[in-house]
């Protein structure tokens, strides 16, 4: 048994499957202490179950860990603040968060209903924010802390159907960023993770769908023809995740990585990459010449309109 | 002759600021505008007809077309409205531009459930209620253009913000979502990260500034008190309306799903997050393994935004700098 995160104490969201399963059982097998928090929806976000979170602490206790199962939702503030009250009380500290719970309900952007929207928003985003500001105030106070939430390359690149999830992924990513900023100085990190991974959530997503989209020449998430491919358990984003948890990864802050099989990447910071400059405000006809010719050289569009389509512009230039 | 004759538009939060300089300058090359604003303070408090109605008396002063509506975006029969009355008003909506916002600024430690919920109520489904009805229309027309505004605090990250930067980050991701959603209906969605001196910016003072910079904590933007800056005299947020503009004519046709930093006569474009650095082994990382590899390759020289102070026991700090093995 390793010792990596000997007497940390850490609170892992929707950890009874999937990813968050796997993330728990490493922190177990490290010699931490770990809330398995899972309400154990389904992937649409209905039902509970406690036997998904059980199960896992279960197998954790099996193997020599100390793991406690939690199955409250991180939709809500009373939700975010119990996991955190509970792991404080049962291990007497809180060390880390690691939010990885998440629904999915897509829906093309024109067909999606509010309660779509809100929910998504609600255990993503909302989730993050629930987790994160009582963990914080302790994090502050005790000068450490990790902070991890869960991305998706559909926020980061966009993915058709998931207006509600590629918005509250990518806002996960602003967030860790704002938190990295907010709690460095007192010893704490916080990052994010785009995974890749075959898990119940992707398998929603029909291989119809991806050949759909390719058909009509929209650019979606690539599965990359690689070796990589065929590692896609998730059980290979546990490590990255417990060495950002770990002391040694005491300086790595406000990043974002993208973790799939054996492959870690660090992703770049959504920094400029080409610009035009003027000494005074651009008239319409300036735009009009270098935009095309200059800003956006050799950048396409992810979604073109079909040649058949009637494009006021298309002529144009 | 305009580039947007005989458009229709909606610019949500348009009463002031950068909206107001979008709606200002669509007007002038020949588009109707629906000039949304409740008129609320900074922080979301309060009501006033006043900004919206103003607004839609200068475009009319100058031979332009507009109408005032004064719903919040942050409810969805807020959004349908301002849609709806473009339908009613000038015949249908080519043109929605999401300007609208308000800041409640605090560390993540203080920040308020109701501060996080009102920033991102107005922000991010802000432009879910305005975008979902426009987009049920630009897709039965086969012609539209979204406009979505990002800020550098949630593409890159600023202290304080941790709901803003959220909401504005979700709103790029939201961007590039509808992009690919709608391009092939011939409709676009561009997003918008602007710098520009405005009421909003106006909270943040310069002192908060310079604490960042004394502290060590990389900003959003240039840690420099604003009148010191190399665009001081380039922050009119009328100097975000040219891109925006263009961006809503129909030359801009295949401009789509793209984040575009505006700031006085300075544009550029986002690249897509690219896989900097990556690390690989065809099997499960071990964590002594990724120990090395993180630290001698994947973060090597790359720096934290906002390390910890000297003054602080931080564990693993004095740990030396690990060999590749």
């Amino acid at each position: 048994m390793g010792s990596s995160l000997e007497g940390r104490s850490i609170v892992v969201t929707g950890s009874g499957r999937g990813i968050g399963a796997e993330i728990a059982k490493l922190i177990g097998v490290q010699g931490g202490n770990v809330i398995v928090n899972d309400p154990g929806v389904n992937v649409d976000g209905s039902g509970t179950d406690n036997a998904p979170a059980e199960e896992v602490a279960q197998e954790i206790r099996a193997a020599g860990g100390n793991a406690i199962a939690n199955f409250d939702t991180v939709a809500t503030a009373d939700g975010g603040e119990n996991m955190i009250t509970q792991c404080v009380e049962e291990f007497g500290r809180i060390d880390g968060i690691v939010h990885v719970a998440g629904i999915l309900r897509d829906r093309m952007i024109f067909n999606m209903t509010e309660e779509e929207w809100d929910d998504v928003v609600a255990v993503h985003l909302t989730g993050l924010f629930n987790v994160v500001k009582p963990a914080s105030i302790l994090f502050r106070q005790q000068r450490f802390g990790r902070i991890i939430g869960f991305s998706s390359g559909s926020g980061m690149n966009g993915n058709t159907g998931q207006a509600n999830y590629g918005a509250a992924k990518a806002g996960i990513t602003g967030g860790i960023r704002c938190a990295a900023r907010d709690l460095g100085r007192y010893g704490v990190t916080s990052n994010a993770i785009c995974p890749g991974a075959a898990t119940r959530m992707t398998a929603t997503v029909p291989d119809a769908a991806r050949d759909l989209r390719s058909s009509q020449g929209i650019q979606g998430q690539e599965r990359a023809e690689s070796i990589v491919n065929q590692l896609r358990a998730g059980s290979y984003v546990a490590p990255m995740v417990g060495y950002l948890l770990t002391d040694q990864a005491w300086n790595v802050n406000g990043k974002c990585f993208n973790v799939s099989g054996g492959q870690v990447s660090l992703s770049s910071d959504e920094v400029p990459y080409r610009s035009i400059n003027k000494a005074g405000m651009w008239e319409l006809d300036e735009l009009q010449a270098l935009v095309p010719s200059n800003l956006m050289s050799g950048l396409r569009n992810p979604a073109p309109p079909p040649a058949d389509l009637s494009i006021p512009g298309r002529l144009v230039g | 002759m305009g580039v947007l004759d005989g458009k229709v538009a909606v610019v949500t939060g348009s009463g002031r600021g950068i909206g107001r300089g979008i709606a200002m300058k669509f007007a002038a090359q020949g588009a109707s505008v629906i000039i949304n604003d409740p008129g609320v303070n900074v922080d979301g408090s309060g009501h006033d007809a006043g900004p919206a109605d103003q607004v839609v008396d200068e475009i009319k002063a100058l031979g332009g077309q507009a109408a005032a509506n004064y719903d919040s975006v942050a409810e969805m029969a807020g959004g349908e409205n301002m849609v709806k009355q473009a339908v009613d008003a000038f015949g249908k909506i080519d043109i929605l531009v999401n300007t609208a916002g308000i800041l409640r600024d605090r560390m993540i430690f203080n920040m308020s459930q109701e501060e996080w919920d009102d920033v991102i109520a107005v922000h991010l489904k802000g432009h879910f209620s305005t975008i979902k009805p426009a987009s049920i229309l630009m897709r039965q027309q086969r012609y539209g253009r979204i406009i979505n505004f990002s800020s550098s605090s949630g593409t890159i990250g600023n202290t304080g913000q941790f709901n803003y930067g959220a909401a504005k980050s979700g709103i790029a991701g939201l961007g590039r979502v509808v992009a690919k959603d709608l391009g092939r209906y011939g409709v676009t969605c561009n997003i918008i990260a602007p710098g520009a001196g405005t009421r909003m910016t106006a909270t943040v003072p310069d002192s908060a500034r310079e604490l960042r910079a004394g502290s060590g904590i990389q900003g959003a933007a240039s840690n420099a008190p604003v009148q010191e800056s190399a665009y001081a005299g380039l922050r009119d947020p009328e100097f975000v309306a040219p891109m925006v503009t263009y961006l809503c004519s129909d030359d801009a046709w295949d401009i789509n799903g793209w984040v575009f930093n505006v700031s006085g006569g300075s544009i550029s474009v986002s690249r897509y997050p690219v896989a900097e650095r990556s690390i690989f082994k065809p099997g499960h990382w071990t964590l002594p393994e990724l120990d090395d590899a993180v630290q001698n390759v994947l973060m090597k020289d790359i720096d934290n935004p906002a390390p910890p102070r000297d003054d602080i026991e931080v564990p693993g700090r004095d740990i030396a700098a690990r060999v590749l093995s």
